[in-house]
Order: C-alpha cells, then sequence, then structure tokens
C-alpha cells in the first residue's frame, strides 16, 4: 500500500479487499457493499482531483444502500408470497375434485374436520388476502426500482466511474 | 437532516461524517493508518451488532405467524361452540402418526407462556392476551427495522469515510513523488 509506483493495481483490489472482507456470510442482506464508492478511480484517471463527498452525497448513497437490501429482501418474499398463491390454487382445485363431505382443515398443528362449503369460503378469503399481498408486495418492488434508478443518475453524474452501483 | 443529527440510537454511535479528509486527519490527530484501523475496527463492531439484530428479527418474524395461528384456533372454537358443535380435529401423536379428538364444551384454552409455563384463559382473555402479543410483536418488529436500517447508514458512512481517507493518502503520496521527481 505504500508503494506510488505500483498504485495502479493496488488501489482497486486494495479498496474492493476492505469490501469484500466485510460481506456478512450469513445474509445477503448486505448488498451495499457492491456500492461501495471506489473514489480511488478518479485518481486513477490522472488528473488528481476527486469529487468531494458532501453529506447530501453520503444520504444519497445511505438511501440506495437501504433500496438495494429492502429490494433483496422483497425478492424473497414475492417468491414466498408466489408459492402460498399456488398452493392455495392447488388446494381449491383439489376440493372441487374431491367429494367428501367432511374436509380436513389445518389450522395451525392440528387438523380441523369441517363441512366442505366451510372450507371453501375460508380458502376463497385466503386466495383473496395472497392475492393482495402480492400485489402490494411487486407495487413496492417498482417503486423501489424506480427510485433506485433515480439515485444512480444523480450519483453517477456527479462521481461517475469512481463510483461502483452494479451487483457484483 | 444535519451531518450531526443523531448521536446514537439505542447504544449504537453514529458514525461520524467527515467533510474534509484533511482537516479531519488534523483535527483528530490521526496517522492515516491508525485512522483507517480505527474505522475497520469501528466497521466490525457495526457488523457484530448487525447480526444480533438480524437474529432477533428473524425470531420475530417466525413469533409472528405463529400468534396469528394461535388467534385463528381460539376463534374456531368460539365459532364451533357458538353452533353447539364439538370441534373433530387430527392432531400429531407422533412422527407420521396421528390421532382424532373430540374437543366439546370449549370455555377455556390453555396457552403456553414459555418458561414451562402454561396458563388456562377463557376464550375471550386468551383472545386478549394473543392480540396484544400479537401487537407487542409487530411494534418490536417495526422498532428494530428502524435500528437496523440505522445500522446500515452508519456502515456506508464508515466505509465511504476508509475509501476516502485511503485515496487521499494515495493522492498525497502521488503529489509528493512528484514534487520530488521535479526536483
Amino acid at each position: 500500500m505504500q508503494q506510488v509506483g505500483k498504485r495502479q493495481t493496488l488501489d482497486l483490489p486494495m479498496v474492493r479487499g476492505f469490501c469484500r472482507r466485510s460481506i456478512c456470510s450469513s445474509c445477503a442482506c448486505f448488498r451495499s457493499d457492491a456500492i461501495l464508492a471506489v473514489l480511488g478511480g478518479l485518481i486513477l484517471q490522472g488528473d488528481g482531483t476527486e469529487a468531494q463527498v458532501t453529506w447530501d452525497d453520503q444520504q444519497n448513497i445511505n438511501r440506495f444502500g437501504r433500496l438495494n437490501n429492502r429490494l433483496h429482501e422483497l425478492a424473497d418474499e414475492i417468491r414466498l408470497a408466489k408459492e402460498a398463491n399456488e398452493n392455495l390454487e392447488d388446494a381449491g382445485n383439489e376440493l372441487i375434485l374431491s367429494d367428501e363431505d367432511v374436509v380436513r382443515f389445518q389450522i395451525g398443528e392440528v387438523f380441523a374436520h369441517m363441512p366442505v362449503d366451510d372450507v371453501e369460503a375460508r380458502l376463497e378469503q385466503m386466495k383473496e388476502d395472497a392475492a393482495k399481498k402480492l400485489e402490494k408486495l411487486e407495487e413496492e418492488k417498482e417503486s423501489i426500482l424506480a427510485q433506485m434508478a433515480e439515485l444512480k443518475k444523480i450519483l453517477k453524474a456527479k462521481f461517475g466511474d469512481a463510483i461502483n452501483l452494479e451487483e457484483d | 437532516s444535519t451531518p450531526q443529527g443523531v448521536a446514537e440510537r439505542r447504544g449504537i454511535p453514529a458514525a461520524s461524517f467527515v467533510e474534509d479528509v484533511e482537516t479531519y486527519l488534523r483535527q483528530a490527530g490521526l496517522e492515516v493508518n491508525s485512522a483507517l484501523a480505527f474505522l475497520q475496527e469501528r466497521l466490525q463492531q457495526y457488523k457484530m451488532v448487525e447480526m444480533k439484530l438480524l437474529a432477533q428479527q428473524r425470531e420475530l418474524q417466525a413469533k409472528i405467524p405463529d400468534i396469528e395461528k394461535c388467534l385463528d384456533i381460539v376463534a374456531t372454537l368460539k365459532a364451533k361452540k357458538a353452533l353447539g358443535e364439538a370441534l373433530i380435529a387430527d392432531f400429531e401423536l407422533s412422527e407420521g402418526i396421528y390421532s382424532r379428538a373430540k374437543i366439546e364444551d370449549s370455555d377455556s384454552v390453555c396457552l403456553w407462556l414459555g418458561a414451562n409455563v402454561m396458563l388456562e384463559y377463557s376464550c375471550d382473555e386468551a383472545n386478549e392476551l394473543l392480540k396484544s402479543n400479537l401487537e407487542n410483536a409487530r411494534a418490536s418488529l417495526e422498532v428494530l427495522v428502524g435500528d437496523l436500517h440505522f445500522l446500515r447508514d452508519q456502515q456506508t458512512i464508515t466505509q465511504v469515510t476508509i475509501a476516502r481517507i485511503f485515496n487521499w493518502d494515495v493522492h498525497q503520496r502521488r503529489s509528493k513523488q512528484s514534487v520530488m521527481k521535479e526536483t
């Protein structure tokens, strides 16, 4: 790190090294590492000046990081919600196919005996709730993507190549 | 918000935003390496707290659906009672073995309170207790999520500061080198 002559190869891996080491292995949530400013890039261009990071810039970077994390959480939640929707669909279909009067409906850990009509009504309600939940999650995802695109534009305009906002 | 808006949150110290690297180093009286080491340590501490909070969050996120299921059962019992019918349910006796239970006259339920304690409540009291537990759990989760956001922001600030100090150092060496070359 001390030899200026070798700086070109040391900068990026070195600073990136800071980022990589700090990635939390137990959860994929700390993706904001991916956005860590490799501000050395500006110096490598040789002009010797660097854009100063203002408090506003820092807040934008923070906000981008937060949105990125939320995006990853949402990806998981949307996957689960889609699975739940599919399961309910399958359950509904099975119910139509079966011709019993009493169905064992799972509540918690036990299977309660319930008449088919009650089960149908419950299932309809659950399907509706699940569909609404999925819709809300998709909307949130769209909004986050839009906000991130905005922030990306702003940050790129100020820092250009010096900042890396892509996922590795 | 101003850079020094919040000094700390629930025991987590805020990372101070550095306006100018040179001024920061001079004021703190630190060499580049010791400043970097200090910030790295801070980052590690933040990481530790984050892991703890994430574990708590996972716990709460598992607890909430459980409480909702309990509320569902209590509601079902009440409905059956109103109809005057007994509730017949199949439950797991052991792995892969199920048995049938007929639950009549369900005026009360037993709630597991943890610490090997189970208490009997009337259906209505059970409902109240479960509802308040659910609300508390949801409120705690919200506070926790707020803490995590704050923590991540501090981590980002610290990382950006590390990068800036490092680059400032490199910049300094380069200009010294070019000055030496010229003389």
